[in-house]
């Protein structure tokens, strides 16, 4: 499933709440949660926070995230030795991520990248997308149309 | 094997797992000791997930364990008493290779004393932590003739100091964790920590602290924790950390006092809860 097709709208439509679900995780003001925020850089958030995170969004939103799903649908049809080598992420590898985290700014990607280090690449933006993907991949399975936010 | 019943004599607050579904429910028990002063409901709350904890290691063949993360809510519905036996239930909800997620309930004679909502923990590799071969063993032996109850001696009380605050309004401590302990052999082994539960423990006795100095409730003689939620660990704490813990009023009416409660290493925050407390029954 690609990202390119994820409209704007659809996106700024579950932004509120995904600010929210963020800014009760992570404890800090949702004013502070912006679209372009990176999770680690901007806001703070470690390890466990990811894990609460999509715990709360799929609450939310009632979907079911798979965790490390970002990672794995980046991925696409490269094998994972061909996505990365070693714990550090091929050339090509890195040119899908950039494709696939396209909402990231592209001075945020460092080559080598880690494979431990790609969750630094996220915004907030890339889990409206995650939900997104969710909330059709769910609908789709039920036979249905989008889902609302 | 002397070294296994020391190791697990510590910490280990389950006697006996008397069912246990692959990746699904998990039942057990375990004899508060007779001899325990006290036995607070935060080590409820670690039975229950110490048996969730066997469960999920069973299913990752012991490659992997969790250890303490999310707790959305634990409801603090009775104390428990040295002497009772708690019936100890948990109910996975999903289970990988990165985290746990489970809910569970402690009842004695039958009637709920402790109930866990959606706790989450991180899944990480046993061999950090603890001897996969003697946790296996161990699992054996809960599931068959279940471990000798009562040789947990208990936990020593939070060591806190350095009171300061706002009366009513907020009130902070410093925790020094032990630099030994008996727990720590078992918890962990090879990597001691000091545990998550405990450290709920230490907050709550902060909180409540907080709450001796709020107007009487109507109808109660004090306050009480009646809820623990959106509790979050973000860090392991080795022994002889010092910490400042800190609890603040939210919110406070005649049937509630809603306090927040963190810890803080530095400007780092190590953990936060909130806490709910209502009036104790009893006037």
């Amino acid at each position: 499933m690609s990202n390119a097709d994820i409209t704007k709208e659809e996106i700024l439509a579950v932004f509120p709440k995904v600010a929210a679900t963020m800014a009760d995780a992570l404890g800090c003001d949702v004013e502070k949660v912006k679209l372009d925020s990176s999770l680690i850089d901007d806001l703070g958030a470690e390890s466990i926070d990811f894990l609460d995170i999509v715990f709360r969004l799929e609450r939310a939103f009632k979907v079911k995230i798979p965790r490390g799903k970002i990672v794995e649908e980046a991925r696409g049809d490269l094998s994972e030795s061909e996505f990365d080598q070693g714990g550090v992420v091929s050339a090509a590898g890195f040119e899908r991520l950039k494709a696939y985290l396209n909402e990231v700014p592209a001075e945020r990607f460092k080559s080598p990248l880690k494979v431990a280090d790609i969750p630094r690449l996220f915004t907030v933006e890339t889990f409206c997308k995650m939900v997104i993907r969710q909330q059709r991949a769910a609908a789709a399975a039920a036979g249905g149309g989008a889902a609302p936010a | 094997m002397p070294g296994m019943e020391a190791h697990f004599r510590a910490f280990s607050l389950v006697d006996r797992i008397t069912r246990l579904e692959a990746g699904g429910r998990v039942e057990g028990r375990y004899h508060v000791p007779e001899h325990l002063a006290a036995f607070p409901a935060s080590l409820v709350a670690e039975a229950v997930g110490q048996l969730a904890a066997w469960a999920a290691m069973a299913v990752l063949a012991f490659r992997r364990r969790p250890v303490a993360g999310l707790a959305a809510g634990i409801d603090l519905l009775a104390p428990v008493r040295p002497g009772q036996t708690l019936e100890l239930a948990a109910e996975l909800e999903s289970l990988d290779e990165e985290a746990v997620a489970y809910s569970g309930v402690a009842l004695v004679n039958a009637r709920p004393v402790v109930r866990l909502e959606h706790c989450v923990g991180p899944v990480l590799p046993v061999e950090d932590f603890d001897d996969p071969a003697a946790l296996r063993q161990r699992l054996a032996l809960l599931q068959a003739d279940g471990a000798r109850p009562g040789g947990f001696d208990g936990v020593p009380a939070p060591d806190l100091t350095g009171w300061d605050g706002e009366a009513g309004r907020v009130r902070r401590a410093m925790l020094h964790v032990p630099t030994e302990a008996v727990f720590f052999a078992d918890h962990f082994p090879r990597r001691p920590v000091y545990p998550g539960t405990l450290l709920m423990h230490a907050n709550l006795e902060v909180a409540a602290a907080l709450t001796r100095e709020l107007p009487r409730p109507v109808g109660g003689q004090g306050w009480t924790a009646r809820r623990v939620s959106d509790v979050k660990l973000r860090a392991f704490t080795p022994p002889g950390e010092v910490l400042e813990l800190q609890a603040a009023v939210e919110k406070l009416d005649a049937q509630a006092a809603d306090t927040l409660v963190e810890t803080r290493k530095g400007t780092r925050v190590i953990s936060r809860a909130r806490v709910r407390f209502v009036p104790e029954a009893g006037a």
